[in-house]
């Protein structure tokens, strides 16, 4: 036989027939079909044992109790505590994510700790006469803010700087007309669930520029003039007429007299966005002090912590006074804008930073330090403004942090050379002594009187799913609200035309990846680099929907993109709130929009 | 066997202040991963999407309301079954909820274009989560490849669970309160309400019969198993229209 | 032509050869296990029944293969005598490292298998689908189609996809079959996820 090209055909024929015959290319479709269901390179979940964990969540001031299901006690899913009597189970958008914060790509994974340190010893121990060391809290009311006080007493001429808190809660549960101006009650404000729980028994006036999501869901909403609150505050006391009020805000007569009469006649209680703003003092006029603003007595402290540094505002700060400036912006919280920072420094200062994410001070620090993330991190979280009672509650860690972290209470406290202890635990004791107050369990749901659990179960309880409320005991006037008068006008004519309304308050930080689906994937929420225009405005600068252009202010500028929408006034800019807006706009709300 | 149900919703607009908790409980619940570079409002994922709707006036006239809209579970000639060349898409006589199967699907998206509610994503992408985030995924549910469609289940995975729950118990009926979507456990305002329709001592089927009680397009006959209610009529007026006006009112 | 037709049939005889004999050897990649188990051994002396070890937790879900921890219970020190022992003692138990055993029923992520609603509801015996392993003194190695992931105990131990009427393997074919004889019918997301 000879091989020739006919003989070559006919085998591989062969071949093809006889292969049709067996399993191979039948099993080989099969298992390409199959291959194609399980796509390579699509992370397959862990299995494991289902657990539930609790903790609470600190991103914001409410704290709410939070359950986690945990897959081999690793939090895959965040829920509410539905028993719970403040939060009511519920969560906002940030909580419900927040097990993703610790691996964000963007999170600050490592720092100069040893330089750090080392300029900070040194700087505190050859600053000059009268220079200060100082330590930047954004959310006291904390533990750890106790500590940073005692640190600041134990240091000469130490310094504690905070955003200024309020002095007293706010208790919707008594308010039967609630008159907010520009307060985002739907929208952050207070504890989600405290709100919403005790909504259907007020009626919401909501006094603000643009119909944000509290306007959207008020009974009525007061388009106001921006800037020109205060004289609305004023109608409203009585001090100017109503005829007048609607002259300067744009708000009809009908509808302020509505108000008035509205505040009148039913326990109310007025809210303003800044809860220090001159504008609560309303509230002693409408005899709601002592009714829906009532004082809250602080949870107890160990009586060793009483030498304290008291709290001061970064306005009361000389110039050019702080040789060292430590900022905890481990939890987000109230941004105190850098213009406002920058004036006091002294020239060589040095200014740490401890923080996760790279967007707040981070941008002008020297040394940022890595911190801890919720839920890595255990930490107490003060009251929010809506909860009448103390608390105390432990947001205890859920996870290790996956990088590694410089803690910045103990830091502080070694700088100080404080006693190492665990400042958690010794109040917890001290609360324990005092002996007032009630512990509440999230696991079984059952509330114990603090008289019948001892110290060490105490601490267990706080650590894996419980909160310490103290009694309501009789209501009392807060101090220190301040007396109502008018000051500052409507801003007048100015180069900058349009007024800077703030629609999305940010609080800054790391927010989860999935924050995607608010944001791009759906404009649910606006982004921080857009901004929206009426159709007046934008024609006027020729800018289009969707078109790049420049936000400038007083202090810069930034590229935004921007947004036609006949829903915002002419004369106004919304803006989604954050660090970097902050910085920008400061107290200064007028801005200008050109084309890039 | 137990009689057949017919799992719905209820969603009271005049509630929803439109904060997206129910969109972000429900990408971490059903492993929807983050946007890629270069999604927008029209390629990304979100099985449930809160829109936000208006009156068609200028301000100060303007009135804002929020629309959760998810696969409303026809249940009368369900089009994307109809439309379906692989069978991918069923409708489970058992719970009445439209099921979607990402390993059949050949991504034709014939479905999305058949789907009266744009309640169908497709994925452009394969999904990709930051590094060490993975480990946050839910067991409970497969993460999905490129170029397949999918779409809200109303939380299989938890009826899942449920039914796992009863078994251990020794029991084929599972207990109502152990199945809640994700959406509507994560409903901070309580908006959002879930159960049997067929049972009418349900909060559901009592809200579905309430006089503001509305469906969307309810006109094309495809029955809908999702529920809306607003006391406004102009929020009444748009769930009839087939689309609003144009995309001015809708930002970006 | 015979010349032809001797290509021909040898061209389709290799083929013939190639696909029955050579291809089912080829197509599995074959491991063995971490540690050599004997089921046999720990039936008699540490648990009769297979839920003493592969238990169900408090909520339905199966627990599966036991991790470290239940094995330590016991040998944190030999027990008997075997080089096995004392090696798994070694490598795992001491240095309290977890064994990478391979399942051998592991079905692909998109399943959805309940074993409780298979025990205590349709009252099926665990040899039904996962045959006498209990009785065997040795684990089998683990055999895997590198294409599609699948261990060829899911698949079943004959290679063609076709016209299978056994019920060897745990495909949906498998599963199909059974729930058919029963007329336990669901959708999709019945046993999907």
């Amino acid at each position: 036989m000879t091989t020739t090209r006919r003989n070559l055909l006919k085998f591989v024929g062969g071949g093809a027939a006889g292969a049709l015959l067996t399993p191979a290319p039948w099993r080989l479709i099969t298992d390409t079909a199959l291959w194609s269901e399980n796509w390579p390179g699509i992370p397959r979940p862990a299995r494991g044992e289902i657990r539930a964990r609790f903790t609470h969540c600190t991103l914001c001031p409410a704290g709410c109790a939070v359950r986690a299901r945990c897959v081999n006690g690793q939090p895959v899913s965040l829920a509410g505590v539905k028993p719970h009597p403040i939060s009511h189970g519920a969560l906002c958008p940030w909580g419900i994510a927040g097990h993703h914060l610790p691996y964000h790509p963007a999170r600050v994974r490592q720092g100069p700790v040893k330089e750090a340190l080392a300029a900070v010893s040194r700087a505190i121990t050859q600053r000059g006469a009268g220079e200060r060391v100082a330590v930047l809290d954004l959310r006291p009311g904390r533990t750890v803010s106790w500590t940073y006080r005692r640190a600041m007493a134990a240091i000469d001429d130490g310094l504690y700087l905070a955003p200024r808190q309020p002095a007293y809660a706010i208790d919707l549960t008594a308010a039967k007309t609630v008159v907010s101006f520009g307060a985002p009650l739907f929208d952050g404000w207070g504890t989600p669930g405290n709100v919403f729980a005790a909504r259907a028994n007020f009626r919401l006036v909501q006094i603000e520029p643009v119909e944000t999501r509290t306007a959207a869901l008020a009974d009525v909403w007061l388009p106001i003039r921006p800037g020109t609150e205060t004289a609305m505050a004023a109608a409203l006391a009585g001090e100017i007429t109503i005829a007048e009020a609607a002259r300067e805000t744009g708000v009809e007569e009908q509808a302020i007299s509505a108000v008035k009469e509205a505040i009148g006649n039913s326990p109310a209680v007025v809210l303003a966005a800044d809860p220090g703003s001159p504008l609560m003092s309303l509230n002693a006029k409408l005899r709601a002090l002592g009714r829906t603003v009532v004082a809250r007595r602080e949870s107890p402290v160990p009586d060793a912590w009483k030498k304290a540094a008291p709290s001061t505002e970064m306005a009361a700060v000389p110039d050019k006074a702080i040789r060292v400036l430590l900022i905890d912006e481990s939890l987000p919280g109230g941004y105190v804008p850098w213009q406002d920072i920058q004036p006091k420094l002294a020239p060589n200062a040095v200014v740490v930073v401890f923080s996760s994410s790279s967007e707040g001070y981070a941008r002008h620090a020297q040394y940022v330090l890595p911190a801890p993330v919720y839920p890595e991190m255990a930490e107490d979280i003060g009251p929010a403004i809506d909860t009448v009672a103390a608390v105390f509650r432990i947001a205890a860690p859920l996870i290790a942090p996956v990088v590694p972290v410089v803690n910045p209470g103990e830091l502080v406290a070694r700088i100080a050379g404080l006693p190492q202890t665990d400042p958690l635990r010794d109040r917890a004791d001290a609360i324990h002594k005092a002996g007032r107050g009630s512990l509440l369990s999230y696991a079984d749901g059952k509330s114990t009187s603090m008289k019948e659990v001892t110290a060490d179960d105490f601490w267990k309880t706080l650590n894996q799913g419980g909160c310490w409320m103290d009694d309501t005991g009789k209501k009392a006037a807060p101090a220190g609200l301040g007396k109502f008068g008018r000051s500052g006008t409507c801003p007048t004519a100015h180069d900058l035309p349009l007024a800077v309304v703030v629609a999305e308050a940010r609080r800054g930080g790391l927010e989860s990846p999935l924050m995607s689906k608010l944001e791009r994937e759906s404009n649910l929420r606006m982004t921080a680099n857009r901004v929206a225009l009426s159709p007046a405005d934008a024609r006027s600068n020729g800018i289009e929907n969707g078109g790049r252009c420049v936000l400038e202010t007083a202090c810069g500028r930034l590229s935004v993109v921007a947004m036609i929408d006949a829903g915002v006034p002419a004369g106004v800019v919304e803006v989604a709130g954050g660090p970097r807006m902050a910085d920008l706009c400061g107290a200064n709300q007028r801005a200008r929009v050109v084309r890039a | 066997m137990s009689a057949n149900k017919r799992y719905g919703m209820s969603i009271d607009i005049d509630k929803c202040n439109g904060c997206g908790a129910c969109m972000m409980a429900c990408a971490v619940e059903n492993n929807i991963p983050p946007a890629p570079e270069a999604a927008n409002d029209r390629r990304g994922v979100t099985w449930i999407r809160v829109y936000k709707v208006d009156n068609h006036l200028a301000y100060p006239e303007r009135r804002t309301a929020f629309v959760p809209v998810l696969c409303q579970q026809c249940g009368h000639d369900t089009p994307c079954v109809h439309v379906c060349p692989q069978q991918a898409v069923d409708v489970d006589p058992e719970t009445g909820i439209v099921g979607q199967m990402p390993e059949r699907c050949l991504g034709c998206r014939y479905c999305m274009v058949a789907c009266p509610y744009h309640a169908r994503y497709f994925n452009w992408w394969d999904p990709k989560w930051p590094a060490g985030m993975e480990k946050t995924l839910n067991p409970d549910v497969a993460p999905r490849m490129r170029g397949v469609v999918e779409k809200c289940n109303f939380c299989h995975g938890r009826w899942h669970a449920a039914q796992q729950k009863a078994a251990a118990a020794g029991q084929r009926e599972i207990d109502a309160a152990d199945y809640v979507p994700a959406c509507v456990e994560a409903c901070p305002t309580g908006a959002l309400r879930f159960g049997d329709l067929s049972d009418s001592s349900t909060e559901v089927a009592q809200d579905a019969q309430r006089p503001e009680s509305f469906r969307l397009l309810e006109k094309i006959g495809t029955e809908p198993k999702i529920h809306y209610r607003s006391r406004r009529d102009w929020v009444r007026e748009i769930a009839s229209a087939p689309r609003p006006e144009g995309k001015d009112g809708l930002r970006g | 032509m015979i010349g032809g037709k001797i290509a021909f049939a040898s061209g389709m005889l290799l083929a013939l050869a190639g696909g029955w004999l050579a291809f089912p050897r080829i197509l599995y990649q074959t491991r063995q296990q971490p540690v050599n188990f004997s089921h046999k051994v720990h039936a008699e002396k540490a648990g009769a029944k297979c839920e003493d070890c592969h238990s169900f937790r408090d909520d339905g879900t199966y627990a599966g293969i036991p991790t470290l921890d239940k094995c330590s219970g016991c040998h944190t020190a030999a027990m008997g005598t075997t080089a096995e022992e004392k090696n798994f003692i070694d490598q795992y138990v001491t240095p309290n490292r977890e064994p990478q055993w391979l399942s051998y029923a592991q079905q692909p992520e998109n399943v959805y298998f309940s074993h409780i609603a298979h025990v205590k509801l349709g009252h099926v015996k665990c040899e039904q689908c996962h045959g006498n392993e209990g009785g065997t003194g040795a684990l089998r190695p683990y055999q895997q189609d590198p294409i599609s992931g699948y261990s060829r105990d899911i698949w079943g131990r004959p290679v063609a996809p076709v016209g299978l009427r056994n019920e060897g393997g745990m495909k949906m074919d498998d599963c199909v079959n059974c729930h058919r004889r029963q007329g336990l019918e669901y959708s999709c997301l019945g046993c999907h996820k």
